[in-house]
């Protein structure tokens, strides 16, 4: 093919040589760790599925390379007025790839599906009571109460078209077999499905006829998991594949030291934190401690804050990447508490201190638990924490598993202490309210993933007014307030935001967003 | 011969129901798939209802008789993960895996057969020892440094070989083969000579030792007193002779050949059904896990069968006792 498109040019002339050439530059390879296992955007609720079909599928509304909210399918939005909810104003003239028609009706429709039962991500969903058409371009969402921040959480939630999937006997995600939606895809997004091999390779193309403004100049982009690190490395520095994420920290160096590549650093929006075992009355894996749990006494919480040398671990375990965090979001998200910026100092005296206050001067022993392959360096984390913690007195029998094993064990309540990170699905800080700091009520879907039961009345009080204000100052000092007790009680001992690592060609421009998703159509090959 | 052959394959059955029996008792500790399958929003009822759907919350009898009675009948299920048919996720990556342990297999007997059968003759030579010295290196070392090594040495420094994945594939006859292309057999280069290099080793310390065996029984010693030519004796008369004990030892070795390529194919993102195997653990994807063991099984039986029959076509005192 370049041999021909060569020949050809020489006999022509050289302008012909420099757009051959250009032309050719112009498809793009790129690895990940994780192959989105289907191309249902409503069956499964996971970064590397929703990041990855955000190229072929939109939503109402999208995120901008800074993370803000713009409009998608939907050119703009209101508040519904004498009712709770709100009322999106479709585009008009956009047509899936397969040259249908876009309408209210898909929305509609798509709603249903991705809010039915055999949808992972009906949650979304939860605060909608009634969704109407008003007419072919208007769809209104009526929402159980005020929610100013449902535009923002319905980022995600991917259109379909009705008839394609009505037609494909596609109307629902997969449940047991897959179904036409598994491996087919009939978007309205920029790039559309050329070829599939699941865990293998999945080839896409530009949509010829994508309404928006085309920005990248891809013609083909082929997409390769590589589930080992090493290979991953190999593949770029071998020149195979343009891009890959992430890599590991410990090849950032070895990366930057080649000509011809670069390394892209940023923050991801994940905290990551130790959390306690607030409602067990006493210590699992203590060898001196018995019948109490030490860990619901404050000054015991606030000494193994004082424990902790962020600078130590920045230094030593993620070589100057990391910022120390002081509340369950990273700054830059809304919501972020500014009044409540500081984290504890490292007082390795004080928190003796407090320990000796507390009826602990010797200290105690307990049990701590982490994964070994969720977070970066994870395990090292938890090593180098547990002899910080020893060095006050609080001796952690640490034990460290692969989380596939993780989640049923602190589902389990079998934990003093533990590790856990944590990114706001919706980038506001309402989302680890409702999931970390409030007393888990499966009713209510609050508090699901606050495994040590941390329960404050205010708290809970506070939620509700923070979801449904509209006042942006009034919703801050709700938050403000949420963030100063949780701190003052050490609900939770947040450590650090995530450092998000990619690697590319030197010759590729890309955009790194916060979320770790990866857009086609911000790239350009040189 | 149609009787043993039908006896051992009804024999292989309970192999394999023996072997989805362990797999399955030691799945509950692989961990949970629910939580792999479904996002950090999805709510615990919502959990909870899929866990019931897919069966898990019943007892681990129920579970292995439902598992063992849809594969009798033909039916291997769904991937949790993906939802594609566990069968055909399989029979998709198997001629990928065959092709690297078949490869890997003739590498490993095509170098070292003649390195063994030189060592033997030659024992005491620079060249023999430093081959003994170098292979024994070979093997001592793991395999995914082997891998790594030959991908940082020939891919990214010397940019010869790709890295990654199977390069150009063409189907034939629903066979997705790497061995008609050039980019085929560049891509089924690194990863095959990785995983053969054990094989390599043992092939020829075992055809070493056998002829130097052999080099010393009587048959051999009167050959060379009625001078028999040494070219003859050697090739004919005392390899042929050390070939059965290495048949029979490298063919049971193929059946690891194809069970352990899982490094190998990981190294390499050789996309086979060890990878298949690996990424599902990582997801707790049980009945992907589930087929592969037993299918890994199944290829033993098949393997060690295959080696019983080259036995006796090897072997001509074994046919004699047959018929007699």
């Amino acid at each position: 093919m370049s041999f021909k498109v060569l020949k050809r040019s020489a006999l022509i002339g050289s302008a012909l040589l420099v757009s051959a050439a250009a032309a050719s530059a112009e498809s793009f390879k790129w690895a990940s760790n994780t192959d989105p296992q289907t191309m249902d955007p409503h069956a499964v609720n996971s970064a590397p599925v929703l990041s990855f079909l955000n190229n072929i599928y939109e939503g109402l509304v999208r995120r901008n390379q800074g993370m803000a909210i713009e409009g998608s399918l939907a050119e703009s939005w209101e508040p519904l007025e004498g009712e709770d909810g709100w009322r999106f104003y479709l585009r008009q003239g956009v047509t899936f790839q397969d040259g249908s028609a876009f309408n209210a009706e898909d929305v509609m429709f798509s709603y249903q599906r991705a809010s039915n039962e055999a949808a992972d991500v009906r949650s979304w969903f939860a605060p909608v009571k009634e969704v109407r058409v008003v007419d072919d371009y208007t769809v209104d969402f009526v929402t159980n109460a005020p929610n100013p921040l449902f535009p923002d959480s319905i980022a995600n939630f991917m259109i379909l078209d009705k008839g394609w999937a009505e037609a494909n006997g596609a109307e629902l995600p997969a449940r047991d077999a897959e179904n036409y939606a598994t491996m087919n895809v009939n978007g309205t997004g920029p790039f559309t499905l050329a070829s599939r091999d699941p865990g293998v390779k999945t080839v896409l193309v530009p949509n010829a006829n994508w309404w928006g403004e085309v920005e990248h100049n891809v013609t083909e982009a082929t997409f390769t998991p590589i589930g080992n690190a090493a290979t991953g490395l190999a593949a770029l520095l071998s020149g195979e594949i343009d891009f890959i994420q992430p890599i590991p920290l410990q090849d950032v160096a070895q990366v930057e030291s080649r000509d011809g590549f670069k390394v892209l650093e940023g923050e991801e929006t994940r905290v990551i934190m130790f959390g306690f075992g607030h409602e067990h009355e006493e210590l699992l894996y203590s060898t001196d401690v018995t019948g109490t749990n030490p860990f619901q006494d404050v000054r015991v919480r606030m000494a193994a804050a004082h424990a902790i040398d962020i600078a130590s671990i920045d230094r030593v375990l993620f070589r100057g990447k990391i910022d120390g965090a002081s509340q369950l979001v990273p700054a830059g998200i809304s919501g972020y508490s500014e009044a409540n910026s500081t984290r504890p100092a490292y007082d390795p005296e004080k928190a003796k201190a407090l320990l000796a206050e507390a009826g602990y001067p010797n200290g105690f022993s307990f049990g701590l638990k982490c994964p070994n392959d969720r977070y970066i360096n994870d395990e090292a984390l938890c090593r180098a924490a547990a002899s910080m913690f020893a060095a006050v007195g609080l001796n952690a029998e640490l034990s460290t598993g692969p989380v596939r094993d993780y989640w049923p064990q602190l589902r389990a309540d079998e934990f003093d202490m533990y590790l856990l990170g944590w990114s706001p699905g919706t980038f506001d800080m309402e989302h680890p309210i409702r999931f970390l700091m409030s007393t888990p009520n499966s009713e209510k879907k609050l508090g699901s993933w606050n495994f040590g039961g941390y329960s404050n009345a205010r708290v809970d009080e506070l939620l509700p007014g923070i979801q449904r204000e509209v006042d942006p100052a009034a919703r801050q000092a709700m938050v403000d307030e949420v963030v100063a007790i949780t701190q003052e009680e050490v609900a939770y001992i947040p450590l650090y935001t995530q450092p998000l690592i990619w690697a590319a060609k030197d010759n590729v421009d890309l955009t790194q967003r916060a979320d770790n998703f990866f857009m086609l159509r911000w790239v350009t090959v040189n | 011969m149609a009787y043993f052959i039908l006896k051992r394959l009804v024999q292989s059955v309970f192999v394999m129901i023996a072997v989805a029996f362990l797999a399955f008792s030691l799945f509950r500790f692989v961990g949970d798939p629910i939580t792999q399958m479904t996002g950090v929003e999805t709510a615990i009822e919502d959990q909870e209802r899929l866990r019931e759907e897919l069966g898990l919350n019943d007892p681990f009898v129920v579970q292995f008789y439902r598992f063992t009675g849809d594969m009798l009948q033909g039916d291997f299920g769904y991937s949790y993960r993906t939802r594609q048919s566990v069968g055909e996720m399989i029979a998709s990556r198997i001629p990928a895996t065959l092709e690297l342990g078949t490869v890997a297999l003739l590498i490993s007997l095509i170098v070292g057969i003649p390195t063994g059968v030189y060592t033997a003759l030659r024992p005491r030579g620079f060249v023999t020892q430093s081959i003994l010295l170098t292979t024994l290196v070979g093997v001592s070392i793991p395999t995914f440094v082997i891998g790594i090594m030959l991908i940082f040495l020939f891919g990214v420094q010397l940019g010869w070989l790709p890295t990654f994945g199977r390069g150009g594939t063409v189907q034939v006859g629903g066979w997705e083969s790497s061995l008609f292309t050039i980019d085929g057999w560049r891509a089924l280069l690194l990863p095959a000579i990785t995983l053969g290099v054990y094989q390599l080793t043992l092939t020829m310390r075992l055809v070493r030792a056998e002829m130097m065996e052999v080099l010393r029984s009587d048959y051999i010693r009167f050959g060379m007193a009625r001078g028999v030519p040494m070219r003859s004796l050697y090739f004919r008369h005392a390899l042929s002779n050390t070939m059965v004990p290495v048949i029979t030892i490298i063919g049971l070795q193929f059946g690891g050949v194809i069970a352990f390529s899982i490094v190998t194919e990981s190294v390499f993102q050789w996309p086979g059904m060890g990878l298949l195997f690996l990424e599902s653990i990582r997801f707790v994807d049980i009945p992907v896990m589930g087929v592969y063991l037993v299918v890994i099984a199944f290829f033993f039986v098949l393997v060690n069968l295959i080696v019983d029959l080259l036995y006796v076509a090897i072997d001509p005192r074994l046919r004699i006792k047959d018929e007699s």
